[in-house]
């Protein structure tokens, strides 16, 4: 027995498959082919967040931090198994879904460097291959998982980079006291080491489409993410207005100011605030986090933009608190959350 | 949006026409609601600049704006709404140079400038919002409750096929073939527009006036194409991939093929034709390059899955795009006129990010076994073996001619043209142009006495081939082109179809069958005066229509 999948994307493009009561949804579209944003398939990260309109439906165990508060009808699809029909509105873009195997390649670190306090900049650079050649295609926003050499666990990063023909990725990552790539590239990871990559994944990115002002709120390497998409214009010339709220903890956090200046003479219409929570010194920015300073933005725009938000739970749920505030529609709100994996 | 300007547009309601947030080309409202602000707003231009030129004051470079402009709105070329925010600012700029040059010209020779309202007294919002509420009120339905659908009908008719018009003469313009009598005519028509006509008669005759003008529009593109890459030569093409590097160009735009062949001389990369690129395999200057390889896959309809399996970079050099998908997003440029929001866009024939991508990817890993078709069947190659052709019409062994041609498109009933053009019997000739050939230009056809019995003209670009040849010969026949064993079966699908057969219809060419379904723009009562005046008539069955083709008597 299965039920009848049928999906609409933001853009209003019909998908449909099949599903029995037993599958996720996230399953039964790949086995139809489909592949669906998704990235810890096991109910922690949001990244295959949806809302249900029509249906009924099992939503299995899962991180509540994972969906947006205030959807009752939000799911995480690989969490989400049918009781019958499903009509599901996707929050993301026909583009965005992928109807090819996702590539794994294998990468070479060429860069490793340590950027800020317990964060560092990692560089691979993919080998070529038959299949792919050396290009490195990617959408701003998106993430690529990467293998812990020996072992089968893979992490997942946001890309900082945008898509380029010499096979580039490039990652801001936080090191984590307990996490196990962290472990990695702390002892282990040296230049000239070869690491498996699985991606480009993800929805998250620039609506393209839309004529708004982008806004782009990051916490600590959620500005990975950001730098794409910033880049990406940059690349592009594509000027519309455009603002970065970037906050950290402590100064000693604080990392790619230089390339944000750099950023900022290529788009002259972008505005960066570099926001410090806790400042351990004479901090001549803004003191607070970038949700907050998003906030007090907001009171002042004259026009509602895009916001983009990229960081902790706690920072996005309090960027979307300020959203809805001043009234920024939630399809108007694109988040990329990082969760403990 | 409201717009009904293409062969897709939505039919499911008694209205036609696409009327939600998103078209059944992909585009969205805002680009849309954009594009029709623009027209309004180069409308505005040309009532400057249409006095300017009565006055001696001619401004081509106006002209030039807005042949760009208006090929920017045409169906499958733009669908960045960014870049009509920008368009629209620059149009109030040209619009106020046209204005002071109007003017001054007025004031040097004794004059009062007339002050114009409508269009030319448009200012552009500051705001978004403001532009798509200024784009309200300026819809190509915009009055409908009061001048009726057929005065909206007739100024569609008008509007599209200018915007085809334009789009032939862009193309020319950018090769530098000019023509001040296309700027006129082209300022006329907008200017016309601009007034709100609401004269059936008036409107028709401005339609049929715009069909002489594209005359001269294709006469000034086959100077252009000819004049540049030398004349179309009859030239095998191979269909299938060689192994190797490869870049692949779609669209019309020999100018950019040529720019890019020049810049990928010796590095080892194959340049592939798609859809309308496929005559550039017949000019000289073009086929002059070996590592111009072949063409690849077929019309533009088929391009999602077709892109996704070519293993290198792709550009679209003018019509016909619809949404990259994410296996080639990275890897698809635009060029010219044509856009999509996160699409890199490559200006100034700068190919070296395209050409650093076709090095980076993989490239086709084997050769595929060798097919061709041939090309090349312009009117200098057919005219050349016109006594040929002539004798064999004299014998009996060719005993009519078809023209296929036109758009094609993913409408099921398009399946028409294949049958079409494969059931016509041994003793006619097919000639197609236009991406339309691609349902048949694989089939065998064989030859009559060594005359190919499908002769590929070219692009749609090149109508201007069809033209001459029938008019050659009906002067070898001494009879008029109605006269002749000839029957067109065209297929349309955007606006420069509109041109084409509003200038077959200023011609006077009559008995035309068009498919596969009417413009819905076209009210039934607009239809039966096409249909009084010229014998204009809707696809029916195939092979019905070729024994009635066969059996007409000349109009």
């Amino acid at each position: 027995m299965t039920y009848h999948i049928q999906l609409t994307t933001r853009d209003g493009q019909p998908l449909e498959f099949d599903c029995s009561p037993e599958q996720s949804l996230i399953d039964a579209a790949l086995a139809a082919h489909i592949s669906l944003p998704a990235q810890c398939c096991q109910g922690s990260c949001g990244a295959c967040y949806a809302s249900v309109t029509a249906g009924d439906y099992l939503l299995g165990e899962h991180n509540p931090a994972a969906l947006p508060a205030g959807n009752a009808n939000g799911i995480l699809m690989c969490r989400t198994t049918p009781c019958s029909d499903l009509s599901i509105a996707l929050p993301y873009d026909h583009a965005k879904i992928l109807f090819h195997t996702v590539p794994q390649r294998l990468a070479q670190i060429v860069a490793l460097e340590s950027v800020a306090e317990n964060t560092v900049r990692l560089a691979l650079r993919l080998d070529s291959d038959a299949d792919n050649g050396g290009a490195a295609e990617f959408e701003p926003g998106q993430f690529m998982e990467l293998e812990i050499p020996g072992s089968t666990e893979r992490r997942a990063y946001s890309l900082a980079n945008t898509g380029n023909w010499d096979g580039l990725l490039e990652f801001f990552i936080r090191l984590q006291p307990q996490g196990r790539f962290s472990a990695f590239l702390r002892e282990r990871a040296q230049p000239g080491m070869k690491l498996m990559t699985r991606g480009a994944l993800g929805a998250f990115g620039i609506a393209e489409g839309s004529l708004r002002p982008r806004w782009f709120v990051a916490g600590g390497t959620g500005l990975a993410p950001m730098l794409a998409m910033l880049r990406r214009m940059a690349e592009y010339r594509e000027m519309q207005a455009a603002r970065l709220f970037f906050g950290v903890n402590r100064e000693s956090e604080l990392f790619a100011l230089a390339e944000l200046e750099r950023l900022k003479a290529e788009l002259p219409q972008l505005v960066v605030e570099i926001c410090v929570w806790q400042p351990q010194g004479e901090w001549p920015g803004f003191v607070g986090t970038p949700a907050e300073a998003l906030h007090q933005a907001l009171a002042e725009a004259s026009v509602q933009p895009d916001i983009y938000l990229c960081g902790p739970p706690r920072l996005i749920e309090a960027a979307e608190k300020a959203a809805a505030a001043w009234g920024i529609p939630p399809d108007q709100v694109f988040s990329e959350r990082f969760l403990p994996g | 949006m409201y717009c009904y300007q293409c062969e897709q547009t939505d039919r499911t309601n008694a209205q036609p026409g696409c009327a939600s947030a998103r078209g059944n080309c992909g585009k969205d409202a805002n680009t849309s609601d954009l594009q029709d602000l623009l027209v309004h707003a180069l409308k505005g231009i040309a009532q400057y600049s249409r006095r300017a030129r009565d006055l001696g004051a001619a401004n081509d470079a106006a002209g030039g704006f807005i042949l760009y402009g208006m090929f920017t709105t045409l169906t499958n070329v733009n669908f960045n709404a960014a870049r009509f925010v920008s368009l629209l600012q620059e149009a109030a700029k040209v619009r106020d140079q046209a204005r002071a040059a109007y003017e001054s010209a007025a004031k040097n020779q004794g004059l009062a400038p007339e002050a114009l309202t409508g269009p030319a007294a448009w200012q552009p919002a500051a705001d978004l919002n403001g532009l798509l509420l200024d784009a309200q009120k300026v819809g190509i339905n915009a009055g409908i409750e009061t001048v009726g659908a057929d005065v909206i009908g007739l100024r569609a008719l008008v509007v599209y096929g200018l915007k085809g018009v334009c789009a032939y003469a862009h193309h020319a313009h950018v090769l530098g073939y000019d023509n001040a009598e296309v700027y006129a005519g082209v300022e006329r028509a907008l200017d016309f527009l601009a007034d709100d006509p609401t004269d059936i008669n008036a409107l028709l005759e401005q339609a049929l006036a715009l069909g002489h003008v594209n005359l001269d529009v294709m006469k000034m593109l086959d100077a252009a194409n000819t004049g540049s890459f030398g004349q179309q030569q009859p030239t095998a093409v191979r269909v299938s991939p060689i192994k190797g590097k490869a870049i692949l160009v779609s669209g019309h735009d020999l100018g950019d093929l040529h720019a890019l062949l020049e810049q990928t001389q010796g590095k080892g990369i194959n340049i592939y034709t798609h859809g309308e690129m496929l005559p550039a395999h017949a000019y000289p200057a073009l086929k002059a390059y070996p590592h111009l390889a072949g063409n690849y896959g077929g019309a533009w309809q088929d391009q999602q899955t077709e892109f996704a399996a070519f293993p290198g970079p792709i550009l679209m050099t003018s019509n016909c795009i619809i949404e990259p998908q994410p296996q080639y997003r990275q890897r698809i440029f635009t060029a010219g006129p044509v856009g999509w929001p996160g699409v890199r866009h490559i200006e100034n024939h700068d190919f070296s990010v395209l050409i650093q991508a076709a090095q980076a990817l993989p490239g086709f890993k084997e050769d595929a076994p060798e097919k061709t078709v041939t090309v090349g069947f312009g009117h200098n190659a057919v005219l050349g073996v016109a006594d040929q052709v002539i004798d064999a019409v004299k014998a009996g062994a060719i005993r009519h001619f078809f023209l296929i041609g036109g758009c094609d498109g993913a409408a099921p009933g398009r399946n028409y043209y294949t049958e079409f053009a494969e059931q016509a019997p041994q003793d006619t000739v097919v000639l197609t142009l236009g991406c339309n050939k691609y349902r048949f230009n694989q089939h065998d056809f064989g030859d009559i006495g060594g005359i190919p019995r499908l002769l590929d003209l070219g692009q749609c670009n090149d109508t201007y081939s069809a033209i001459k040849i029938a008019s050659a010969l009906a002067e070898a026949f001494n009879c008029g082109v109605n006269d002749l064993p000839l029957s067109l079966v065209i297929s349309w699908f955007e606006q420069k179809a509109a041109a084409v057969l509003l200038t077959l219809l200023a011609l006077d060419i009559k008995n035309i069958r068009l498919g596969p379904t009417l413009p819905a723009f076209l009210t039934p009562n607009i239809l039966n005066v096409l249909v009084e005046k010229f014998g204009i008539q809707p696809i029916g069955e195939a092979r019905a229509d070729i024994a009635s083709a066969l059996s007409r008597k000349a109009a």
